[in-house]
């Protein structure tokens, strides 16, 4: 079996333990956004967005004010189920 | 090659299953293992997702990507939020999942095992999931319009008319049931009344966090409020042990039905914000937990399935509720196999949300896949004790008496053995006075998910601590649907009226919002109060009616679609709507009649009318009882008229239906289909709505008065 030099074999860990960490990262961040807008932690930065690329008459809500209609229109249709 | 290997994978799903499923449905004499279950169901879900729903996307659908869905061009980040499939899965799936995938497989193991795991399986891949997947794509191309207005739009005026009065009824009638559910699974259980108790000022902490500490943080308080939740789950025993709490939450089913009447008109009437939304975040977090723990139980534990495939229950002497096999397994089972309820979530909600239009077959065809893996883990749950223990606990104390004596000794007549101690040691365990006479569902899947959790994590010594956070669980779930339904049913009742009188119908006007709240509570609390006298046990004459007017929903929805789909002229494949459609027609229709006119008095309600009238006549009803008898006899033949006036509905729905398939189909000019206009998408191929999560936002800007 041929041997790899130890300074080559170092790199390749360096490497793998590298790309393994972006990888781990990568799914962490997504997984941690999934569950925000899951969740609507995000749906406010969503709205803000949404205002400032096509933006409405009227003006922006504040966070506490967007909460609360959102609530509000959420819970004024079927939204749970048997 | 690689095409070799996906046919070769494919061939062997589809062995697994078939083998696995013919294992249930053949295996005679040892108990069997609930891994068969598993198996034969997560195979028949892959295949027919991978195949079934792929051909409806294909060639019944047509589904096109390039067609900008509502979420595109109405783009506002309130309603019409482009949202990942992988979220949009989870917000539908968390909708539509509620009680009832729970309660009915449970009430309809009385059947045996088998029955009910084949209508699940089979009635979610042919029926269920195809509905939900048709309707969200019928919303999707309607610019997400509600069930009511399509069918207004493509069937007839009168058609869209009926469906929204059927969707009042099946919700008055749903919420009543599902409270009866909780009042069974409570009464005189401290324990499990203090912990639910203690959801509600837990609710209202979160919700004055939500709204005055850190608006929106919906993740952080979810977690102090989950925390807390498990927290009150442990206290209860510490209440449920002390004489003096113990006697405050021991409530009869009367006092406990007033008290969630009281919670539904509370919910209704105050701010969202306050109690409806935090309780519904609590319950959605606990809810995902829940559903991942009982699979993971399931699949760490894999219990013994005791229930055998048959009992001799399917004659329709049943003692959870009456009826033979056809039509009532069909009927019992409506979450998990087949629910008109989802049609009102996939029209409506979800088709604003839809990135692609091809994401509708994952979401809507893939979720309710899901849904129906719950049913056939709660059939599990509920198969797993002995079949004793299960008639025990899910009779009335009319059929088996109310003594454990009396309970076991006509349990084993049945042939199923059972003995008195074996009830009272089962109680003790789980930390409840006794378990007899809890027909709901809720107790006797707890005591299902109690044995398997159980045996996983800290052993017979926890048992009751995982007792309780089942009842808990299942409770929160129901206790989620009756505000937030009885918030809807507000608003469908403010719409109403406003036809007559026009202030009724502002949502912001007190008197309105009172009376409308009113009306509506006092419309399902009249079916709870009416279960929790009834002297069969409600779920007996409730549960059918429940699933009855859902399965008529499910009707409803599907004349809807097959209407569409006439007008799309996909009429070579029109069977795959029409079949199901007639189907639930048939069981429906069967149900109704028997329920109304069967002269078994337990079955017809009439018949149960008419002898207790004969019972008054002869003089064998005490004095004193006889005004209770006569609101009985009322409620009978209330319950018949309910019943037939659901069932008139949809036979007129089918009249006007086949009306327009006439026009349809002589190419009336008349009949024309009403989709909004092809628009090209804008967006890059593999936009997946992700980018949006995570943008900076500007500082609070202060509010601007006036």
């Amino acid at each position: 079996m041929p041997s790899v030099e130890p300074a080559a074999q170092s790199h390749i860990e360096k490497r793998l333990t590298l790309a393994v960490t972006l990888w781990l990262k990568r799914w962490a961040a997504t997984l941690w956004l999934g569950i925000r807008e899951w969740c609507g932690d995000s749906a406010y930065e969503r709205y803000v967005q949404a205002q400032r690329t096509s933006p409405g008459k009227s003006r922006l809500l504040t966070p506490t004010e967007f909460y609360i209609e959102r609530m509000n229109r959420r819970y004024s249709r079927p939204n749970r189920c048997c | 090659m690689k095409r070799l290997i996906s046919v070769a994978i494919w061939i062997v799903v589809a062995i697994i299953g078939a083998g696995a499923l013919g294992g249930i449905a053949f295996h005679r004499g040892e108990p069997l293992n609930a891994t068969w279950f598993v198996v034969a169901a997560a195979c028949c879900y892959l295949v027919a997702y991978r195949f079934y729903s792929a051909f409806i996307a294909a060639r019944l659908l047509a589904l096109d990507d390039s067609r900008a869905t509502p979420s595109e061009r109405h783009d506002d980040g309130r309603d019409f939020v482009p949202t990942n499939k992988w979220i949009l899965f989870g917000h539908h799936f968390a909708a539509i999942a509620g009680p009832g995938p729970l309660v009915g497989p449970t009430l309809a193991a009385q059947f045996g095992y088998l029955p009910g795991t084949l209508w699940l399986i089979a009635g979610a891949v042919f029926a269920g999931c195809v509905q939900d997947f048709i309707i969200l794509f019928c919303s999707i191309r309607r610019d997400g319009k509600t069930l009511g207005e399509i069918a207004r739009e493509e069937v007839s005026e009168r058609g869209g008319f009926i469906a929204q009065i059927a969707v009042l009824a099946i919700m008055v009638i749903l919420l009543g049931v599902v409270a009866l559910v909780i009042v069974n699974a409570l009464k005189s259980s401290p324990w499990a009344t203090f912990t639910l108790a203690a959801t509600i000022p837990i609710a209202l902490l979160l919700g004055l966090y939500l709204r005055f500490l850190r608006p929106g943080r919906v993740l952080e308080a979810s977690f102090i409020g989950v925390a807390l939740v498990l927290f009150v789950v442990v206290a209860g025993q510490w209440v449920a042990d002390s004489p003096s709490w113990a006697h405050v939450f021991t409530l009869s089913g009367v006092t406990l039905a007033f008290a969630l009447i009281a919670y539904g008109f509370a919910a209704s009437a105050l701010p969202v914000w306050l109690l409806l939304a935090p309780r519904d975040y609590l319950s959605a977090f606990i809810k995902a937990g829940a559903i991942f723990s009982l699979a993971a139980g399931i699949l760490l534990v894999r219990p013994q399935v005791l229930m055998p495939p048959l009992t001799r229950f399917i004659d329709g002497s049943g003692p959870v509720f009456a009826g033979k096999i056809f039509p009532f397994c069909f009927i019992t089972i409506a979450c998990g196999a087949i629910s008109g309820f989802h049609s009102l979530i996939s029209s409506g909600t979800t088709p604003k949300m839809i990135l692609r239009e091809s994401h509708a077959r994952f979401i809507g065809y893939g979720a309710m896949l899901m849904e129906s893996f719950v049913g056939v883990m709660a059939m599990i749950a509920a198969c797993a004790m002995t079949p004793g223990v299960y008639f025990a606990i899910n009779s009335p104390a009319s059929i088996v008496g109310a003594t454990s004596d009396a309970a076991a000794a006509t349990i084993s007549s049945w042939g199923y053995p059972l003995q008195a101690q074996t009830m009272t040691d089962l109680a003790r365990a789980v930390g409840e006075q006794t378990l007899l006479n809890r027909a709901g569902g809720a107790p006797s899947l707890a005591v299902g998910m109690a044995q398997i959790f159980s045996s996983t994590i800290g052993g017979p010594r926890l048992l009751s601590i995982w007792y309780h956070f089942a009842i808990m669980f299942e409770a929160l779930f129901i206790l989620t649907v009756l505000d937030a339904g009885t918030r809807v049913g507000r608003f469908m009742v403010q719409e109403l009226g406003g036809r007559v009188w026009k202030p009724f119908a502002r949502t912001s006007w007190w008197p309105g919002i009172l009376l409308s709240s009113a009306l509506i509570v006092g419309a399902w609390g009249y079916f709870l109060y009416q279960g929790v006298v009834d002297p069969l046990g409600g779920i007996n004459s409730l549960w059918p009616l429940f699933g009855i007017s859902n399965q008529l929903l499910a009707a409803v929805a599907l004349v809807v679609a097959t209407t569409i789909l006439l007008k799309m002229k996909r009429i070579r494949w029109i069977w795959l709507t029409l079949i199901p459609m007639a189907w639930l027609v048939i069981i429906t229709m069967t149900a109704s009649y028997q329920k109304i006119f069967d002269p078994n008095p337990r079955l017809g309600f009439l018949s149960y009318a008419k002898a207790l009238a004969a019972q008054i006549a002869a003089g064998k009803i005490p004095a004193a009882k006889i005004a209770d008898t006569q609101r009985v006899i009322f409620n009978q033949r209330l319950d018949a008229a309910v019943t037939a006036v659901l069932a008139a509905m949809i036979i007129v729905l089918i009249v006007e239906a086949l009306m327009q398939w006439y026009r349809i189909l002589s190419s009336d000019p008349k009949s024309v289909l009403h989709e909004t206009a092809y628009v090209a998408t804008r967006w890059p191929e593999d936009f997946s709505g992700a980018s949006y999560a995570g943008v900076p936002v500007e500082p609070e800007a202060p509010a601007v008065e006036g």
